[in-house]
């Protein structure tokens, strides 16, 4: 009985457009536009902010040893046009408020004297850092003028570079390519999912609950002899279906944006993303993803029961989105990880396990402990589903 | 047969509906005490304005709500205790015509069919004397949602009777159609009794009820008012129309 309820409520589902397109369409299509969006904008960006001649006020003049440094520096390392100030400061700055020029180099008047005298001299790069890439090219500009004068001055007093160095340092990063895209960004993922499969559950719980006491369909089907828990159940689980092929969808369309769009450039980062998703990780993640999801459906089951309108559904369901995504949202953050704590921690532990099976480490008892957690919150709402569906009040209006 | 005793149906009342209703009362009676008894070939007409507790009664008798107190004995089944056993025996159409607008009329016969678990032979002779009944032929593959008011009512009325019901519970089942398909419901309700049937409808069309009732009920503010057979009923009018001594009866 529970399978013929299923098949009718899916069919039914599958003719209505507009879970379908909250279903399949928008995951599907959400990241092949969204990532082609960024990639695009981000890389044009760039293009142009290296290609960006970079218009640099200085203080003194053209023939100041720090400007013929600066004028020496190849193309290649940006293009810039030196415009000089011949001391007036107040013009400089101001000229650098009005955005007349880009950057303002300030350094002190007798600066080639100190130099030749082996001291210090003062230089100061005002910068504005809302225009991105400014300061590390300013600082690429710098490190050269900088490294040519203290090499200059190691031999004028017949010091052996080598010798300054007491130490050859190396700092090797022991995680391998796989678990920092684990850390970085493994944390997207089932947030991606969490919000998709929240987003596919939502319209047909309300739909096939609210909405069918709504159209007066609900008394002909409870008129029957089917038991109202397996009539239940055969909503739910288009409910669970609903919400585990957003997710799906989502990730179809993750996939075929990396593999087919070309968006990852690096090689190497391209191997490991490929080895991430692979079809055992894909199967092991909707495992995780399955009972979160009866989660989903078994807390948005009852609120559709209880309230009388597709609308006044939908008005109490979307806010709780926020709820949901908000521990999900915290496994985002790079040092949360999952322990015997944070296992305990429904939503959370599910961003937190695939984290760490996306990095390749994970543990398997802080697993079972994540997975057990969440068959029994899943467990708990689906009875609360079928203790609301069995009052009277609630199910007809 | 169908025979109901004492039954009785309160409802909670939320602090909205007392706010509303001026009362510190934390429940509210819809049906009070109902005793009546329904026989095979026989057609019992439930009247009453509205919020009378008709429907209340009628859901009651469909076992999708549960009695307060009293019994309800379907075919010699405690629908109470066994609300199961006792729908197999029933067959009820709702007042809203509650049909799923994207399924088919076809689909929707079969989904029934399926819940009461009828055979595949069954259903589909039940499909062919049903549809030829309620000339259902030529829309039974279109989706409910580009049918006509009375044709959705053949629908339901089909899928009412799809298992082949020893009771039908009707409510209002020709309210807000036309009268030739008005008519042919009515000739069908008369099949039925032929059949040695039970039927009970409510109704506010008084016309219908005269051309249909065995006997009929008459209940106010969930209380019996008056029960008689249709001829007793007759008798009693005095000369009034129907519609005048159905509103005497309700205002006494």
């Amino acid at each position: 009985m529970i399978f013929k309820i299923f098949k009718k409520e899916l069919k039914e589902t599958i003719r209505d457009r507009k879970t379908m397109l909250i279903m399949v369409a928008i995951p599907l299509l959400v990241f092949p536009i969204l990532i082609n969006v960024v990639v695009g904008v981000s890389g044009s960006f760039n293009e142009s902010a290296s290609e960006k001649i970079l218009k640099i006020g200085i203080i003194g003049d053209s023939n100041d040893l720090i400007v013929k440094q600066l004028k020496s520096i190849p193309a290649s390392f940006g293009p810039k046009e030196l415009i000089a100030y011949k001391g007036d400061s107040t013009r400089l700055f101001k000229d650098q408020n009005d955005e007349v020029i880009d950057i303002a180099l300030w350094y002190d008047s007798g600066l080639e004297g100190i130099l030749a005298a082996q001291g210090t001299a003062n230089v100061l790069w005002a910068i504005d850092n809302t225009n991105i890439g400014y300061s590390e090219r300013i600082k690429g500009y710098m490190n050269i003028i900088e490294t040519e004068e203290r090499l200059k001055r190691y031999d004028e007093l017949g010091i052996d570079e080598q010798k300054l160095q007491p130490y050859r340092i190396t700092y090797q990063n022991t995680a391998s390519d796989r678990q920092m895209l684990g850390e970085l960004a493994g944390g997207i993922l089932p947030y991606i999912f969490i919000a998709f499969g929240f987003l596919g559950c939502m319209y047909p719980a309300i739909d096939l609950f609210s909405g069918e006491k709504e159209r007066g369909t609900i008394e002909t089907l409870l008129s029957t002899p089917v038991q109202r828990w397996k009539i239940l159940i055969g909503k739910m689980l288009v409910v669970v279906l609903s919400g585990l092929t957003a997710s799906f969808s989502a990730l179809f369309g993750l996939f075929v944006s990396i593999e087919f769009l070309d968006l990852i450039p690096d090689p190497t980062l391209m191997a490991v993303v490929s080895k991430i998703l692979t079809f055992p990780i894909i199967i092991k993640l909707f495992a995780l993803l399955l009972p979160l999801t009866v989660f989903f459906a078994g807390i948005m089951i009852p609120i559709s029961v209880y309230t009388k309108s597709f609308k006044e559904a939908q008005s109490i369901i979307t806010p709780l989105n926020i709820v949901v995504v908000l521990p999900a949202m915290l496994g985002l953050f790079p040092g949360i990880e999952l322990n015997y704590l944070t296992a305990c921690i429904p939503i959370l532990n599910i961003v937190l396990t695939t984290k760490s099976l996306i990095a390749g480490n994970l543990d398997y008892i802080l697993l079972a402990i994540s997975f057990l957690i969440m068959l029994s919150v899943a467990a708990a709402a689906v009875f609360v589903s079928i203790r609301q569906f069995g009052k009277e009040t609630n199910i007809l209006n | 047969m169908i025979t109901i005793k004492n039954l009785s149906k309160e409802f909670k009342l939320s602090k909205e509906q007392r706010k509303e209703q001026a009362t510190d009362r934390k429940f509210t009676r819809a049906v009070n005490d109902l005793n009546f008894s329904c026989k095979p070939g026989e057609v019992y007409s439930l009247l009453g304005p509205n919020g009378a507790g008709k429907t209340t009664t009628l859901r009651m008798l469909a076992t999708i709500l549960k009695p307060t107190s009293g019994s309800i004995e379907v075919c010699g089944i405690d629908a109470v205790k066994h609300p199961r056993e006792a729908r197999m025996k029933i067959g009820f159409l709702t007042g809203s015509t509650g049909l799923y607008a994207r399924l088919t009329a076809n689909e929707i016969i079969d989904y029934f069919g399926s819940l009461y678990s009828v055979s595949s032979n069954t259903l589909k002779e039940r499909k062919a004397y049903l549809y030829d009944l309620l000339d259902m032929n030529g829309f039974a593959n279109k989706r409910i949602g580009q049918l006509s008011t009375g044709m959705k009512q053949k629908v339901s009325i089909c899928r009412t009777m799809i298992h082949d019901p020893e009771i039908l519970i009707l409510d209002e089942p020709t309210s807000g159609l036309d009268v030739i398909t008005a008519a042919s419901i009515i000739q069908l309700i008369r099949d039925y009794k032929a059949q040695n049937k039970t039927v009970i409808f409510s109704s506010h069309i008084m016309g219908e009820v005269d051309l249909l009732s065995d006997r009929l009920a008459i209940i106010h503010n969930g209380t019996l008012k008056h029960q008689s057979t249709m001829e007793e009923f007759r008798k009693e009018m005095e000369g009034q129309s129907l519609t005048g001594a159905f509103i005497k009866i309700v205002q006494s």
